[in-house]
């Protein structure tokens, strides 16, 4: 079992380090550092910018391969991720992000799987009855809203609820409010915050999860060891639960692992939107603002989440599937 | 994702289905395929539906400007932000733009980039995908390595990357979303196409001495054309859900031209003292992409051998 987890880390590590390295090279490619310093006054002469930028190891006169190796040895060597072209250093920006985002992408994960397989195992032993029907309806429609249009419709539902109750019991904008303290205030105070973002992600997420549980539950609901077991003297949704949910279970475990970067899509959307300064948002200013070093440590990021979602998948096929047997070799 | 991939039987033409007779007394006919399929088509109230307001779309999308003076680039600055009257239809936003105009124009601009986008991207999987089966081999597990490795990418971040360079371009917008959206379907094809290649037609062919590439065009990708025409029409679906996201951003479409994640990233910002600017746009990406899905899952239905409607068509 180890030596399979082993195995499986190893070849995603690979992964992961040749999708950062090409995203190195692409953003190298097509984001151009020298753009920020133009716009300064008093404007900076092309020697004073190349220098500017040299310190920082992105001026474009320094052969792309030697600026690589410098690139790629600090993160080796120092693990650091190197500077922005204004200076800012990479780690720095990363660090209080990834947890804002990573509680953010965490709860409507686990969120939307369990909201989805509840609902699919509800609706496949009610099928074709009303509750089925009205909720695929909804399934298919949440599903293909585009993000921006479910994140600004739950903005408009909260301001209108925040209006009627007259206070603001949603917030609307930030991950936390500056002038909270005290532990149980402060997390109250979280909550309110995230509520917003993550019913917005949730809401577009968890309809994949219901209808593929939907119809992988349909196919085997009545299949013989489902009949068995309500045989033996189990009720019809304990049977259901019990020995029609978990052969179904295996393919929606390993689908969760590829909504992991549809995932991060989304988090860069509502991120935007919420005004929170998480990775979605900082990858949307690197960009603009030509920071290499910065999106290529997005980049990675996206690819770390990526990894542990399929390793994650890995681990719940072999818990789930009993014909799985992982040995050595 | 496979649990819901039209079937791989062999088209035959003549298929023959108890139809439900109109008159009186069990007469039985032969259907033609096309009629089958149709029928199974029109039986799906969502699909109906789904087509019906496509058709509503792509008229407004044509010929909706005949309504409206202002072109999407006229600017009323008697009217900044007001509300919808009946000289702007959707009212206009703070630079004074006629909303509706710029949003028939740019339903068009998504329409088109979407169609586009998601046609080749089907092509290309098409052929990526069958080549890679039926050469099998080495080559086949380099092409399933490079898939594999472009769907782990983040490739949002690529996509964003490149298109912030093209400036709103919506042509280099389509190249793009291209090279980057044909990977999932492609797998797809791979899937289905490594069974056909099996198939005694298959190996006729080889041993009359057709050459690989003809197989591919003649008897593999004819084969799996139900689930091409579906994959086409939710890749339509995706396409319109990237380019919303890229343009939502700033990375996609970029002003002066128009499309409907521009609107909405307009509308976004004045969502409570301006809400038409967000309305419309909304609502009409909304409903193209669940129209097209709602299509795309009737299609499905239809063209499955194996699906429930089969023996009642």
């Amino acid at each position: 079992m180890l030596r399979y987890v082993a195995r499986r880390i190893v070849s995603w590590l690979l992964m992961i380090v040749v999708a950062t390295n090409l995203t190195y090279f692409l953003a190298n490619w097509f984001l151009d550092p020298r753009a920020n310093y133009l716009q300064l006054r008093p404007p900076r002469s092309p020697e004073q910018i190349d220098r500017a930028l040299a310190q920082y190891d992105l001026s474009p006169d320094t052969p792309l391969l030697v600026r690589w190796w410098n690139w790629i040895s600090n993160i080796v060597l120092h693990w650091n991720w190197g500077y922005s072209p204004v200076g800012e250093a990479v780690n720095d920006q990363i660090a209080f992000r990834i947890g804002v985002s990573a509680q953010l992408v965490l709860l409507s994960t686990i969120l939307s799987t369990v909201i989805g397989i509840a609902l699919a195992v509800y609706t496949a032993a009610r099928q074709y009855r009303l509750a089925d029907r009205f909720t695929q309806t909804l399934s298919i429609i949440t599903l293909n809203i585009p993000v921006p249009v479910a994140a600004l419709a739950v903005v408009l539902l909260a301001i209108a609820l925040n209006r009627s109750l007259d206070s603001t019991l949603l917030f609307v904008a930030g991950s936390q409010s500056p002038t909270v303290s005290g532990f149980w205030p402060l997390v109250l105070d979280r909550l309110r915050h995230l509520a917003l973002p993550t019913v917005a992600l949730t809401v577009i997420n968890y309809a994949g999860y219901h209808l593929l549980q939907r119809s992988l539950l349909l196919d085997n609901i009545n299949a013989d060891y489902v009949r068995m077991a309500r045989a033996k003297g189990l009720t019809r949704s304990a049977a259901i639960r019990r020995h029609g949910l978990r052969t179904s279970l295996i393919p929606v475990a390993t689908s969760i692992a590829f909504t992991v970067p549809a995932l991060f899509t989304g988090a860069v959307l509502t991120e935007t939107i919420f005004a929170w300064e998480g990775m979605g948002r900082y990858f949307v200013t690197t960009i603009s603002k030509n920071d290499v070093h910065g999106a290529v440590a997005v980049a990675a990021f996206g690819a770390l989440m990526t990894a542990v979602g399929a390793i994650l998948a890995d681990l719940a096929v072999v818990a789930l599937d009993p014909r799985v047997r992982v040995s050595g070799a | 994702m496979t649990a819901n991939i039209p079937g791989l039987e062999p088209l035959i033409d003549d298929m023959a289905a108890p139809s439900e007779v109109e008159g009186r007394g069990a007469r039985r006919t032969h259907l033609s395929r096309r009629r089958l399929y149709l029928r199974r088509f029109l039986r799906n109230r969502g699909a109906l539906v789904g087509l019906a307001v496509l058709s509503v779309l792509i008229v407004f999308a044509l010929f909706g400007s005949v309504l409206t003076i202002y072109t999407y680039t006229d600017v009323d600055f008697a009217n900044l932000s007001s509300a919808p009257s009946p000289e702007h239809l959707f009212g206009t936003n703070g630079a004074g733009n006629d909303t509706y105009a710029q949003a028939v124009h740019g339903l068009q601009r998504s329409l088109v980039i979407a169609l586009v986008v998601s046609a080749l991207t089907t092509t290309i999987a098409a052929f990526v995908g069958a080549a890679a089966a039926y050469l099998g081999g080495l080559a086949e597990k380099i092409i399933l390595e490079v898939i594999h490795f472009l769907l782990v990418v983040p490739a949002f971040l690529i996509l964003a990357l490149v298109s912030q360079r093209a400036h709103g371009d919506w042509s280099v917008l389509i190249l793009v979303l291209t090279m980057f959206g044909w990977m999932f379907s492609a797998r797809v094809v791979w899937s289905l196409a490594t069974s056909l290649r099996e198939r005694e037609y298959v190996q006729a062919a080889r041993y009359m001495g057709v050459g690989p590439i003809r197989i591919v065009v003649r008897h593999l990708i004819p084969n799996i054309g139900s689930l091409l025409i579906v994959s086409f029409t939710l890749g339509v679906v995706a396409t319109v859900q990237s380019e919303t996201a890229l343009s939502f951003i700033g990375f996609g479409v970029q002003p002066p031209d128009v499309s409907l994640g521009t609107m909405l990233s307009d509308g976004a910002n004045t969502v409570s003292s301006a809400p038409w600017l967000f309305y419309f746009p909304a609502s009409l990406v909304t409903l193209l992409t669940v129209s097209m899905a709602l299509i795309g899952d009737g299609l499905r239905d239809a063209l499955d051998p194996t699906s429930r409607s089969g023996g009642r068509a």
